[in-house]
């Protein structure tokens, strides 16, 4: 390594990677790693110049200045993960500080679980091709740059042909130990023609702790599989969250994720989908509720590389405090991804006048007859309605806190899992901010 | 009951009720009537406790209480409920979520138990029986998609659960068909009782051949210019409201 580090905190990641021992894995992820760090040293870390991260300071993280965390596995307490979001009777697999286990729950005929080092033997060939496909060029891609650089454990799940694997969720949680770490794992997620697969993400830890995960998750979708991806936030105000998806599919494959970020004191999601074969379709959903200084970025580009393919994005923000939001939606028709799709929306509550968000859906089109729709809107409650709900006897503040959550139910009422949607609309409910415009003195 | 006394009000600085003096007993009806710009949804809205309706003079006691010092969901808790001219559609809150929310807060001020869920859904079912409605209402969101006819029909509903003692229904007629007009007179009779007071705001008559009040009065200018009983309905609808300009005041009977 000759490069000369831009940052602190990269030239101390760059001393983590320098001092780290040999990691295990064929000669090709030893390149890749190599190459990985040659690009977060050589970019830096991403700031106002950077156009995909210019709303989104890094300051807790340069203050906090995570060591890489070392350890391969940790021991699982049960005692480390709050109770989960959906009913316990699913497999469940519980990453602590951003350590996957070595011991994965048993699953249904059809899936697969393994762990990342028994990934790469057993699907040799096709992660040759996958691990590398992550983008890790440039300052917007430090952190995916960082997570192959340091690439050991992770997750892999596997759904063999027609087969529907019901649901598995995938708990997150930091303890102690986490504190002061940053975590990197990957998730590789493989759905095989007609394979369905439900995912349910929950980060939320027992106490508050100050830990970074850096997750990469990459999933390939053969024709005609289905994977519906639900995250629930509900970290501390401490946590920093940074995620990359990268979803690949296939001809008539369905990708639908749904996030809820009503937790974490920094969160930021990256997407990127590849609408390849035709008739695929993706979709993104997310709420985010915000108070006190909680900043949360969406930051979603999906690519029409096929005809008839179609994509949505619908978010809805409530902002309160002194919070931040940040939604930025892409959406690429490529010459010849005739018949597309689009539909853009993003709606935002802003219930203080020191909460701040920043829209911004972006259209690209190249092709003939595409059927496209965006908006954003930025706004206050409907005052018709606060008096509406008071003339019926309910308190301002109560009022306000229905409406507000009556505008994220929008979100869960998509969700196609009822007894999650239940769940979640009581989540948002009990996530609505305590600082209401209005009744600020009244609480 | 109600006491309104020299009540002056302005909306955006404008003055629209210029001493307006009212006094309605226990169990009694009133009908407001009056030509457009009268100040007839101004009395409900300064009643209800509307912002941008500014009292700039004058009282209105209820119960012997000072209305007007009380926050609008402290009124609703009092029993004041205003049926609205134009309920807001309010998407993604359940309209029997919102109403059990709006019941319990009341019965709360009052230091009476709130309702579980179980003993709302068996009040709301004989309501809904007693008015006639079907029970589809109780899993939409409030108003959202409703036609005039349900939005106002909803609004009697609501009244029916929260049993208010004064209730003020603004221009309920308005924008109904002959049919939902009468369904919902027809509601508004079965909640009529010794205990409870209404003031029915109405521009037209017809309200009034199926809501038969103890009194009628006329507010022209933002004053009570005659006040009689239901058949000064009949002669404003024989006459309209121009007699009101002529100084045809004396010519009323009551």
């Amino acid at each position: 390594m000759t490069q000369i580090a831009s940052h602190p905190l990269i030239e101390q990641w760059a001393e983590d990677f320098r001092s780290q021992p040999d990691l295990p894995g064929p000669e090709w992820l030893q390149q890749l790693r190599q190459s990985a760090a040659a690009e977060f040293i050589s970019a830096g870390l991403p700031g106002r110049k950077t156009e995909a991260w210019k709303y989104t300071p890094l300051r807790i993280l340069e203050q906090r200045a995570p060591a890489m965390s070392r350890k391969l596995t940790g021991d699982h307490s049960e005692s480390d993960f709050p109770a989960p979001v959906i009913s316990a009777e699913i497999p469940t697999i519980d990453g602590l500080n951003g350590c996957l286990p070595e011991q994965l729950p048993a699953t249904p005929a059809g899936l697969e679980l393994l762990t990342l080092e028994k990934g790469l033997v057993t699907c040799k060939e096709q992660f040759e091709k996958l691990i590398p496909a992550i983008e890790t060029s440039g300052a917007s891609r430090v952190f995916a740059a960082l997570n192959t650089a340091f690439l050991q454990q992770g997750l892999v799940i596997r759904v063999g042909v027609n087969c529907d694997a019901g649901t598995l969720l995938l708990r997150w949680a930091f303890n102690e130990d986490g504190a002061k770490a940053i975590g990197n794992a990957r998730i590789v997620i493989l759905l095989e023609q007609g394979a369905r697969l439900e995912l349910v993400e929950q980060f939320d830890s027992v106490g508050d702790v100050a830990g970074t995960l850096n997750l990469v998750t990459q999933a390939e979708l053969a024709e005609g599989s289905c994977l519906v991806h639900t995250r629930v936030m509900k970290e501390s105000d401490e946590a920093v969250i940074l995620t990359s998806t990268a979803v690949e599919q296939a001809a008539e494959s369905s990708y639908q994720y749904s996030g809820f970020d009503l937790g974490g004191g920094l969160v930021r999601h990256e997407f990127s989908s590849r609408l390849a074969g035709p008739g695929a379709s993706a979709g993104f959903d997310g709420a985010f509720v915000l108070d006190r200084k909680r900043h949360v970025d969406n930051h979603i580009s999906v690519d029409h590389a096929s005809a008839g393919c179609s994509s949505s994005q619908f978010f809805r923000g409530v902002l309160g405090g002194k919070s931040r939001g940040v939604f930025n939606g892409k959406a690429l028709i490529r010459p010849g991804a005739d018949g597309s799709s689009v539909r853009q929306s993003n709606a935002n509550l802003l219930l203080s006048g020191l909460a701040e968000v920043d829209t911004k859906p972006e259209l690209e089109i190249y092709a003939d007859e595409v059927e496209a729709s965006h908006g954003a809107t930025v706004g206050q409650l409907d005052e018709e309605a606060v008096f509406y709900l008071r003339s019926r006897g309910l308190s301002d503040p109560m009022a306000r806190r229905l409406l507000t959550a009556a505008f994220c139910h929008a979100v869960t009422d998509r969700l196609a899992n009822r007894e999650l949607a239940e769940q979640l609309s009581a989540l948002v409910d009990s996530a609505m901010p305590k600082s209401m415009i209005g009744q600020e003195t009244q609480e | 009951m109600l006491e309104i006394k020299n009540l002056h009000a302005t909306v955006g600085g404008k003055p629209i009720l210029k001493g307006l003096d009212l006094s309605i007993a226990a169990g009694e009806i009133h009908a407001i009537m009056g030509p457009n710009g009268a100040g007839k949804s101004t009395l409900g809205n300064v009643i209800a406790g509307r912002d941008g309706y500014e009292v700039t003079a004058g009282e209105v006691l209820y119960q012997g209480k000072n209305l007007l010092e009380l926050e609008p969901e402290e009124r609703a808790c009092e029993g004041v409920f205003l049926a609205f001219q134009y309920p807001v559609e309010i998407p993604g809150v359940n309209n029997t979520y919102f109403l059990r929310a709006a019941l319990n807060a009341q019965r709360k001020y009052r230091d009476q138990p709130e309702l579980d869920s179980m003993q709302f859904l068996k009040l709301v079912r004989e309501k809904l029986e007693i008015l006639h409605i079907s029970d589809d209402l109780l899993h939409r969101a409030v108003n959202e998609g409703f036609s005039g006819g349900e939005k106002k029909r909803n609004e009697i509903f609501q009244m029916a659960v929260l049993e208010p003692s004064l209730a003020i229904l603004d221009e309920t007629d308005s924008g109904l068909d002959i049919d939902a007009l009468r369904l919902v007179a027809e509601g508004v009779n079965r909640l009529r009782s010794a205990d409870r007071s209404m003031i029915v705001v109405t521009h037209y008559q017809r309200l009034l051949d199926y809501i038969i009040p103890d009194a009628v009065h006329v507010l022209s200018d933002g004053k009570i210019v005659a006040s009689g009983d239901a058949q000064l309905a009949l002669k404003l609808e024989d006459q309209g409201y121009s007699w009101l300009e002529d100084g045809g005041i004396e010519a009323v009977a009551g």
